[in-house]
């Protein structure tokens, strides 16, 4: 491999880097390499499988409340009765005017 | 470019890979992971937690990406250029210098106690000294993270200029370029070395 790119000249690095550079080879994966990239994998797909079903995923719950709140706030059925009609009020405002006037009765005043 | 016999049992494994077969991973990770750590220690300046981590990420991208892979060329070429993406998106998102991600071992007992991660001791140590690997280490660490790759792949990975522009994402001329850059770098650095090899 060297003699092919030595052939080739000023292309490659040249006869006496690459010399140098052989004193320095790259390091060998560690004898453990392989064994760790699998256990890492089987968490990962462990990991994938159980994410939706299990419940650490407390935020799903919790936006879940959330959401479920909106609609019942949105669409709550009974809305319409919050509206409160004049004789409601003016009915009472009367029993205002006439409870007052009985304590007042009651007071001698 | 031919497709050896090596790269068709590669492409077996992926197709192997695809379906989810970790017997077929792990004889595809035994086969490469030497060639895809010595790249990301070479890259990162010396071996440690961060290249193992990188390098099994490299491989775990191999595994999600089999059901896609498709044969366009060489599997190694595929291979690298997937570990050039990661480690140069390692260095992106540290955002620091490589000099600040492993230190570069500056004494004799650094080397001695295999510090730098690359460093073996060799008769060349005995040649030339330790001073000498120090100083190539340091050459190498110095270089911009593109022309260390092209070298790291011409030099140890024998990679044709035709590969390597593939994996870098450039043109030929560009790689030709990058190459002739970093030949310039190391030579201002190493020139006087020059002959301690011989």
């Amino acid at each position: 491999m060297n003699k092919k790119r030595n052939e080739q000249g000023e292309e490659g690095l040249g006869r006496e880097l690459e010399g140098l550079l052989a004193f320095v080879p790259p390091p060998k994966a560690p004898a453990w390499f392989a064994a760790k990239t699998l256990a890492r994998l089987r968490a990962e797909k462990r990991e994938k499988r159980g994410g939706w079903l299990r419940i650490p995923h407390w935020r799903w719950l919790a936006a879940g409340l959330g959401v479920a709140l909106l609609l019942v706030g949105i669409l709550r059925p009974d809305r319409a009765s919050l509206q409160i009609s004049d004789a409601e009020v003016y009915a009472a405002l009367n029993a205002l005017v006439q409870e007052d006037e009985e304590s007042r009765w009651w007071a001698g005043l | 470019m031919g497709i050896g016999h090596e790269e068709r049992r590669d492409e077996d494994l992926m197709a192997q890979i695809a379906t989810g077969d970790e017997e077929a991973f792990r004889q595809l990770i035994e086969r490469h992971q030497d060639r895809v750590y010595g790249t990301v220690a070479k890259m990162l300046g010396g071996t440690g937690p961060d290249v193992e981590e990188l390098a099994q990420e490299i491989f775990l991208r191999v595994w999600r990406a089999a059901p896609k892979y498709q044969v366009k060329a060489k599997f190694t070429t595929w291979l690298m250029t997937i570990t050039r993406n990661l480690v140069f998106t390692f260095f992106e998102s540290k955002g620091r210098k490589r000099e600040e991600l492993h230190e570069i071992p500056e004494t004799e007992d650094d080397f001695a106690e295999g510090k730098g991660g690359c460093w073996k001791r060799t008769p060349a140590d005995e040649l030339s000294g330790k001073e000498l690997l120090a100083a190539i280490a340091r050459a190498c660490a110095e270089l911009p993270k593109a022309q260390r790759m092209v070298v790291h792949l011409r030099q140890y990975e024998g990679m044709e200029f035709e590969e390597i522009s593939q994996v870098m994402g450039m043109s030929l001329t560009a790689a030709k370029a990058l190459m002739f850059r970093a030949r310039e770098n190391l030579r201002d650095k190493l020139s006087g070395y020059f002959g301690a090899s011989n």
